[in-house]
């Protein structure tokens, strides 16, 4: 999972601090093993999330690693991972994006302001918690949404994006045709952006 | 389209078992077919706003499901660039920016070295050229023209045409040749310093 750093790699804290002191003294490539470990969990649990376009998160993980290179020396340590300091740098791009983009985006404008209260960084030093926390958060708001569908769109985003069985095997698990399938999966999916954007206009003090 | 792309996303969505109407059926087809390409890793084509946006729901439904994770390739890229672009060089597709920072480290290294052999290539450079500066150097080197305008007898020269070959019966006799060539280079000496003398007095260089 992209969202389990600390079991994947062993990096220890120690190690991270001193490749990020390697790194704040000039030798750059220090900190490779550093984006190299948190890529995944920015990508898959920061950005993606919060954008819903994979090509737009990638270019956004690459800004923020380079940001994260170039502003190292700023960085202070205190006993604590870099993650955070990386995941702020993340939700500030994505933020960037959201400003910078025409088009509605209601649904992805609801996962940066929902997860973003929700998750305390600062109060955590492991990266895993933090990711595990955020990726739980993100979970638990799309469940959320999704048992205010009614049970075939449930249904139809279960089999589809979830399981992501082909659109003929849901289409006989549903019972229906094929064209009948695209028709539920459609509104489904208007369906939760609908009920999710609903959602992100709730008073912020029935978020926390 | 504007108002359909308003409607897709706003406007009240019909419950499951609404008849669609045609145009509803060709959208939902249209957005099966690029949720199709999206679940299989293919980037869709240009589309609507509205199909984007709904796309976007799909892909951050999969995303929080753990269904899209960063490509290793990709993730190598973006590590990369991010190095690349932090130390000023090109994009994507230059030299490898290990072996960048490689050279870098290298370079950094070696400094010291490098300061100091041109430290002593410009030293030993320095001396030569003091060295070539210098009467003794310079007599390594005179122009052939000069010596040629000079009498004899105030070059340096071989003893042999003074002495001439040496009989054995005369070789015991070294006091005598010697006595010769002091006498001929005695005369030389006094030659050039009369001559010198003697510019000195119509007032030209010594």
């Amino acid at each position: 999972m992209a969202s389990e750093p600390a079991t994947t790699v062993e990096l220890e804290l120690e190690q991270e601090q001193r490749l990020v002191e390697e790194a704040q003294q000039g030798n750059l490539d220090a900190m490779r093993p550093i984006l190299e470990r948190y890529a995944a969990p920015l990508y898959g649990t920061v950005i993606l999330p919060r954008l819903g376009d994979a090509a737009s998160a990638e270019e956004v993980l690459r800004d923020t690693l380079a940001t994260a290179v170039e502003k190292i020396r700023r960085f202070t340590w205190q006993g604590k991972s870099i993650y955070p300091w990386l995941r702020q740098i993340a939700i500030n791009k994505v933020y960037d994006v959201h400003r910078q983009s025409k088009r509605s985006r209601r649904l992805a404008d609801a996962m940066v302001h929902e997860v973003a209260v929700e998750t305390d960084p600062a109060s955590h030093a492991d990266a895993q918690l933090i990711a595990d926390q955020e990726r739980r958060a993100h979970r638990d708001r799309i469940d959320e949404t999704l048992q205010q569908l009614q049970e075939r769109y449930r249904s139809a985003i279960e089999l589809r994006l979830v399981q992501e069985l082909s659109r003929e095997d849901c289409a006989r698990r549903l019972g229906v045709t094929i064209g009948t399938f695209d028709v539920l999966l459609f509104r489904a999916v208007r369906a939760f952006r609908k009920h999710f954007g609903e959602r992100a206009e709730l008073p912020r003090t029935g978020d926390t | 389209m504007a108002t359909q792309d308003e409607d897709t996303l706003t406007g009240p969505v019909p419950d499951p078992e609404t008849e669609p109407t045609a145009a509803e059926l060709a959208h939902a087809r249209r957005f099966a077919e690029l949720v199709d390409k999206t679940l299989s890793g293919r980037t869709p084509p240009a589309m609507s706003a509205d199909d984007r946006a709904l796309l976007e729901v799909a892909t951050v439904i999969r995303a929080t499901r753990g269904n899209l994770e960063l490509a290793p390739g990709a993730q190598h890229a973006a590590v990369e660039d991010a190095l690349r672009q932090a130390i000023g060089t090109g994009p994507q597709g230059a030299a490898p920016v290990t072996s960048i920072l490689e050279a870098r480290a290298r370079l950094r290294r070696r400094a010291p070295w490098i300061v100091a052999a041109t430290s002593t290539l410009a030293a030993v450079a320095a001396i030569a050229a003091l060295w070539l500066r210098t009467p003794g150097g310079a007599a390594h080197g005179p122009p052939v023209a000069h010596r040629a305008e000079l009498p004899l007898e105030w070059t340096s020269r071989s003893a042999d045409a003074l002495i001439g070959p040496i009989a054995r019966d005369h070789a015991g006799d070294a006091g005598a040749r010697l006595d010769a060539i002091f006498a001929d280079r005695l005369d030389g000496f006094r030659g050039f310093h009369e001559f010198r003398a003697r510019r000195l007095t119509r007032g030209g260089k010594p």
